[in-house]
């Protein structure tokens, strides 16, 4: 990301007002966070301190956003705030500190554990909590508390619980519907099928995932159930039937339905299978997404002779072109604060995945690859996952939108695409 | 050659023009860059030097050929004489202008100090992801002549905890200002006694 | 000049007229032929000719070359019992942008065959967008031979 930031000083002439220094810039470091091996009481496995920790360090440190001390380097292992030194931490330039034990284990298998978090520039502890959990499930334990942690430094909502669906292509005949873990764990395979497999999104509530599937010759979305793993196809007419996006109350999908060969958007009702058009025009009119408070949908259309995005009001039906800049700049997310959208840049023959405020008409390019496709974004607004490719093979990246942090998600067996971040676990 | 002589006189007199022109537009916004700043201070300096000329017209040009004109040989004599011309002119405003020329002189050190600041404050502050929301805060600071910093207070918070936290965290981690050491009394007095760090969530143009 | 003019109104007459007559009962085809589609695949007929049209990126618009074949199929088509048009895009670009596109591309070459004289009824259009692409690499050969329609009769 390019950040040529123009950094301004005021001087002041007159005597009574004060100097005023201007700072926009910020640093390119990342905050340091030590993760101090929790302890443990007499008669609690001697190995769930460290691997509680662990588990909390690898999952903070997942996307990069940031810096860990290495437990060689740390100068005391503190269980508790008597214990705890300020001193021994600000040396090592460490900005946020995490301690904890696990307190006790009952008849039943629960784990209780307690931990605190402290601010080691401002001296003090920002952070203190108990939890109670099951033994054999010391990873969500983990997850709950990197959550609260993070949300305690960040301000922004943890992401450790969240879930990834995307689409593996391991050969010509083989498509699969895959959810994981946001860590990648913990892989399930929702749906195979011989044909392409495309454009996964799921429900608000996260029971449920639409996708369009080629199984029945031509592109047709299904619901899938993901407890009951009951698939039900949307028989909207039409010839093509693609881009299925939930609203944000999980009652209707837009969706994209071409009538005679001309793609438009509709709004298909789940309950009463009701569809209404949106938009009528001959371009293509495709790529629907609902914008976080429902009242607008955004989408991608070729009316003006290349794909551009517009987005439309729900009510009123007026339409907005949102994008001017460059021949292509399709499929449109908004952030979860509706301020921003993200999309899919075409530049110079590069396809980049870039960002616009919508108050805004300055397109920022984020990523560098040339195949960059299918944007996802963490429910926090915090990342963006993106399907790119290695010379044939698909794979995700990843990156943080202060652009700070470039990842990419562990190689599959396959060709891995249209990465679908999940909704936060309500 | 006295044409090239008088050629290059005229294009060094449109050059000193542009350099003013160019220091009215620089002297309210001002790229951090230490060198920039500098540069700002340099075409001050011309300006100042430039005001009697615009004053009293074309005369000035004149006194010039008619000096090119006068000693052909030496380059370095046709500069002292021009220079000569300058202060000659000046004579009326000299103490005006010397004052002026100090001024700008402190205004080069308050700017230089000023950019080392932002960049020291720069490279600590980790600034939060707020979104799209536009934030600022004022914090003002109290230094000692040492550079210490013996107090601060967010005199306007953004109301935004994290980004409000953020800066103090960034402010916490300095402790010192060396960079005002061996500051004119006055000048640290009037500039960094009390002075005001603004630190803004996003750089908009709009 | 005149009789030209007229043929040519003449032409786009008969296409609006015919598209409109066809489009539904095409929609109605489409649903009803999905189930047969793999039975149908068992009798596609041989014809010897180049099986593919090619387009340029983002575009759906045929050119002199691409009539050209066409017209040569035109014998094999009026004895065919049904014409499967599959459109396809290369890599570049967004998945469902390019599935419209390649339902674009095949529904330019079914409207040229109903201009030349083609039943639309016979006619079956699917895009597989992106996800079925001949060469799989990144390269401009490679995108070039996937921006196809591919042309089978039964």
């Amino acid at each position: 990301m390019k950040r040529s930031l123009i950094i301004l000083i005021f001087l002041s002439s007159n005597i009574f007002s004060l100097l005023e220094i201007e700072i926009i810039k910020g640093s390119d470091n990342l905050s340091k966070v030590a993760f101090v091996p929790f302890g443990i009481e007499e008669n609690v496995n001697e190995n769930y301190g460290e691997q509680i920790s662990t588990l909390i360090e690898k999952n903070m440190l997942l996307f990069g956003e940031f810096e860990n001390l290495d437990k060689a380097e740390m100068l005391s292992f503190p269980d508790s705030e008597e214990d705890f030194y300020y001193r021994d931490w600000k040396i090592m330039g460490v900005d946020y500190s995490v301690i904890g034990k696990i307190n006790s284990v009952n008849a039943l298998g629960n784990l209780n554990i307690s931990y605190s978090l402290f601010n080691i520039n401002r001296r003090i502890k920002i952070l203190e909590g108990e939890i109670v959990g099951r033994e054999n499930n010391i990873e969500g334990i983990a997850k709950i508390i990197s959550n609260r942690i993070y949300e305690k430094i960040t301000g922004l909502k943890g992401i450790f619980d969240t879930k990834l669906a995307y689409i593996v292509n391991s050969d010509a005949e083989t498509y699969q519907m895959c959810i994981s873990d946001i860590d990648g764990k913990n892989e399930q395979i929702l749906f195979t099928s011989a044909a392409p497999i495309m454009s996964p999104d799921w429900s608000p509530d996260r029971k449920k995932i639409a996708y369009v599937s080629f199984e029945n010759g031509l592109a047709e979305i299904f619901i899938q159930d993901l407890a009951s793993g009951e698939r039900e196809s949307i028989q909207a007419l039409g010839m093509t039937n693609s881009a299925p996006v939930w609203s944000p109350d999980g009652k209707s999908l837009a969706l994209v339905v071409s009538f005679s060969g001309n793609p438009d958007i509709f709004s298909y009702s789940i309950n009463n299978k009701r569809l209404v058009r949106l938009t009528n025009h001959y371009g293509i009119d495709t790529e629907p997404s609902w914008s976080p408070d429902s009242k607008k949908i955004i989408f991608t259309s070729d009316r003006s002779g290349s794909p551009q995005l517009y987005e439309i009001n729900t009510q009123s039906k007026r339409k907005k072109r949102l994008t001017r800049d460059g021949n292509y700049n399709a499929r449109g997310r908004y952030f979860p604060d509706g301020k921003s959208i993200f999309f899919v840049h075409g530049n110079d023959g590069n396809f980049q995945i870039a960002t616009k405020k919508l108050s805004s008409r300055f397109i920022e390019t984020l990523t560098s690859t040339s195949l960059d496709e299918s944007p996802t974004i963490s429910p926090n607004g915090n990342i963006i996952i993106y399907a790119t490719k290695d010379g044939s093979k698909g794979y995700l990246g990843g990156i943080t939108l202060d652009g700070k942090s470039r990842f990419s998600l562990p190689v599959k067996n396959g060709s891995v695409r249209e990465p679908a971040w999940s909704p936060l676990f309500n | 050659m006295n044409k090239i002589l008088t050629s290059l006189n005229t294009f060094a007199l449109i050059l000193l023009f542009l350099s003013f022109v160019f220091s009215v537009f620089s002297i309210t916004t001002l790229k951090v860059d230490e060198t920039q700043s500098i540069k700002v201070n340099f075409y001050e300096l011309i300006e100042i030097a430039e005001q009697p000329k615009r004053l009293s017209g074309t005369k000035p040009k004149e006194s010039i050929q008619e000096a090119d004109l006068n000693k052909v040989e030496e380059n370095s004599e046709v500069k002292k004489s021009l220079d000569f011309e300058k202060y000659k002119l000046n004579k009326p405003d000299i103490k005006r202008e010397l004052s002026k020329i100090k001024l700008s002189k402190e205004r080069e050190v308050i700017l230089k100090i000023s950019a080392i600041i932002q960049d020291k404050i720069s490279s600590v502050w980790i600034k939060p992801n707020s979104l799209s929301k536009v934030l600022a805060a004022k914090v003002l600071i109290n230094l000692a002549p040492s550079g210490e910093v013996i107090n601060f207070e967010m005199v306007e918070p953004s109301n935004d905890k994290v980004f409000d936290e953020s800066v103090l965290i960034a402010i916490n981690k300095i402790s010192f200002f060396e960079e005002v050491l061996g500051l004119d009394r006055k000048l640290f007095e009037s500039n960094f006694r009390n002075f005001k760090l603004v630190f803004k969530s996003s750089g908009e143009i709009e | 000049m005149e009789p030209i003019g007229i043929f040519i109104l003449a032409t786009i007459c008969q296409f609006y007229s015919c598209a409109q007559n066809v489009s539904d009962s095409v929609e109605r085809m489409q649903y009803a032929s999905v189930a047969g589609e793999e039975y149908l695949e068992g009798e596609k007929i041989d014809t010897n000719l180049d099986d593919k049209v090619y387009f340029d990126f983002d575009k759906s618009t045929l050119d002199a070359d691409d009539k050209n074949l066409l017209e040569q199929y035109l014998p094999a088509i009026r004895k065919a019992k049904i014409v499967r048009l599959e459109g396809h895009c290369d890599e570049r670009g967004t998945r469902e942008y390019n599935l419209a596109l390649g339902e674009r591309r095949a529904l330019e070459v079914r409207d040229f065959l109903i201009i030349k004289g083609v039943s639309g009824k016979k006619i079956r259009v699917v895009s597989f967008g992106e996800e079925r692409p001949i060469k799989n690499a990144s390269n401009e050969k490679a995108w070039a031979e996937n921006r196809r329609v591919e042309i089978s009769l039964y």
